[in-house]
């Protein structure tokens, strides 16, 4: 995982915005990261939790991991989903959780949002809502979660001190972390970690 | 690992790495780095002991 580094963030959210719109509203464009189906299959995801995922959903999945492989989620369960994109997560999540349960997704790329919220509203599914904000910065009450999820987002956050503490704060004492991310193996040199493009391909 | 103690969080692990960013249809700075895709897991603490446990196990403490 990246270390924390002064980039501008107003800068680093543009771009991040600019990058992941275009994922959103024309997701077989191409990109530096595998999207879709092909990537969720990658990744590990079992084809039956993709049932009644709206196909157009689907296709703007970008994540790096699969947050349904590191724990097991329970009925009635409230989960978080930070910089959940299209929502491809949590309307998985909201399944798995069932009609007791809550999912809150959360993510700062209006067009993503967009395509969310008109997922959510073909599965008529009640127990999901999306909601606009930061990952550093979630909209959502102390301690609500039971489980936060995230896929590829930690990595485009500047500050992982305080990102990390922001996710802990909405989890409840005791509440799972389940995360997809990425690692590098090779050091980043400080001067390429200055460079916006960097964080985004 | 130090920085998600930091933040509160117990149980740190990383159960599955795989390259992700092969063969994406555009080039990219992945492979210069040798760029993972990962999946993280960790449990919020219920107990300050619990988070200095977990900081000196990672300092290498000899009282842990």
């Amino acid at each position: 995982m990246s270390d924390n580094i002064a980039v501008p963030i107003e800068e680093l959210r543009h771009a991040i915005r600019h990058e992941y719109s275009a994922v959103a509203t024309d997701p077989g464009r191409g990109f530096h990261f595998h999207t879709g189906r092909k990537l969720a299959a990658l990744l590990g995801y079992d084809e039956k939790w993709l049932d009644g995922i709206p196909e157009a959903n689907i296709a703007s999945f970008a994540g790096t991991g699969n947050p349904f492989r590191v724990g097991p989620f329970e009925l009635g369960e409230r989960v978080v989903d930070v910089g959940c994109s299209a929502g491809m997560d949590s309307l998985i999540a909201a399944k798995m959780v069932g009609p007791t349960g809550r999912v809150i997704g959360i993510d700062m790329t209006p067009e993503m949002l967009a395509k969310a919220r008109e997922g959510a509203a073909q599965v008529s599914t009640s127990n999901v809502e999306f909601r606009e904000g930061y990952a550093e910065s979630l909209p959502v009450d102390d301690a609500w979660a039971d489980v936060l999820i995230s896929n590829g987002v930690l990595n485009l956050t500047p500050d992982k001190d305080a990102t990390l503490r922001e996710w802990a704060r909405v989890l409840k004492p005791g509440g799972s972390l389940q995360v997809g991310d990425i690692l590098v193996q090779r050091a980043v040199p400080e001067t390429a970690k200055r460079k916006i493009d960097l964080w985004t391909g | 690992m130090i920085v998600f103690a930091n933040a509160g969080f117990v149980d740190f692990r990383i159960p599955w790495r795989a390259d992700v960013f092969s063969d994406a249809p555009q080039g990219g700075d992945a492979a210069e780095f040798g760029t993972l895709g990962i999946n993280v897991g960790a449990v919020k603490a219920t107990t300050q002991a619990q988070i200095e446990a977990a900081l000196a196990a990672l300092r290498c403490d000899p009282t842990t």
